[in-house]
């Protein structure tokens, strides 16, 4: 230990020294939470292409209840697995992506990151368009979050899908 | 403004030119005349936290108003490679001295 380490570690007695990170965060810190946002718009699609199913009659033939039951299961299978990708991505964001000087900024991301898992549950539980709807919410206000730490500024516009619903995207410069 | 100011090394991407405990002395006024060249030691403001700082080399300076950073433990840093160049005046100042632990 040199004689100027000792020094600089007796100065910090007295006013200590700022912190320089070599900052580590493997992996490479590539992060984007569209995938939370495509996932959220899976997710109402099926609830719409569910809630537009026309459901067998009385007197459907026994191929007309087949291929209603098919389809009902292939969106119902869908939505399960979208929400979970949502809830998948979400984690991610907020455990890795998300530091605590972040929350300086946002003191709401735990409560916002913890509601939109919970309506992601809900949304996976039922065919609920209400929930599919606050899922897809929750995901664009963390996309806010998201690029406002990287200095993007955002814009809120149509989606170019089916859902067409309002969704958070950066403006790259 | 005095030239020189300490900042105390935390976390591991520099590793091993700087390991966590050591201390650098930065001049702040080394860049008044001169540009950063690739491989100097810089402290620069973290652009996804201003308020926080990091030291990082130089690896690549040819951008006029801006700089690229590397850690030199390269699979344990958040980097250029992450957060894009770095606009110079984001940067503190040289690396002048390290005090190793």
């Amino acid at each position: 230990m040199s004689l100027l380490y000792s020094l600089a570690r007796a100065l910090d007695r007295v006013s200590p020294a700022p912190i320089a990170h070599a900052h580590c965060d493997i992996p490479c810190g590539i992060y984007d939470p569209h995938h939370a946002q495509l996932a959220a718009h899976t997710v109402v699609r099926m609830v719409d292409l569910i809630n537009q199913l026309e459901k067998p009659g009385p007197n459907a033939t026994a191929e007309q209840r087949q291929e209603y039951t098919n389809k009902l299961t292939r969106y119902i299978a869908t939505k399960e697995q979208h929400s979970e990708i949502a809830k998948s991505e979400l984690r991610i964001l907020w455990a890795d992506y998300f530091k605590p000087d972040h929350l300086k900024t946002f003191p709401e991301l735990h409560d916002t990151m913890w509601k939109a898992l919970k309506t992601a549950s809900k949304a996976r539980q039922e065919i609920n368009l209400q929930a599919a709807e606050d899922l897809l919410k929750a995901t664009n206000d963390v996309a806010l979050m998201f690029w406002k730490t990287k200095g993007f500024e955002t814009i809120t516009a149509k989606a170019p899908y089916p859902t067409e619903r309002q969704t958070v995207y950066p403006k790259f410069k | 403004m005095f030239p020189f100011t300490r900042f105390r090394v935390e976390d591991e991407s520099m590793r091993p030119t700087l390991e966590p405990g050591d201390y650098v002395l930065v001049n702040r006024w080394a860049y008044r005349f001169q540009s950063p060249k690739r491989g100097d030691l810089v402290v620069v403001r973290d652009p996804e936290a201003l308020d926080r700082f990091l030291v990082k080399r130089v690896s690549d300076a040819t951008g006029p108003t801006e700089v690229r950073l590397a850690g030199d433990n390269r699979i344990a840093s958040r980097d250029s490679r992450a957060f894009g160049p770095v606009p110079l005046e984001r940067i503190v100042g040289k690396v002048w001295i390290r005090l190793k632990r």
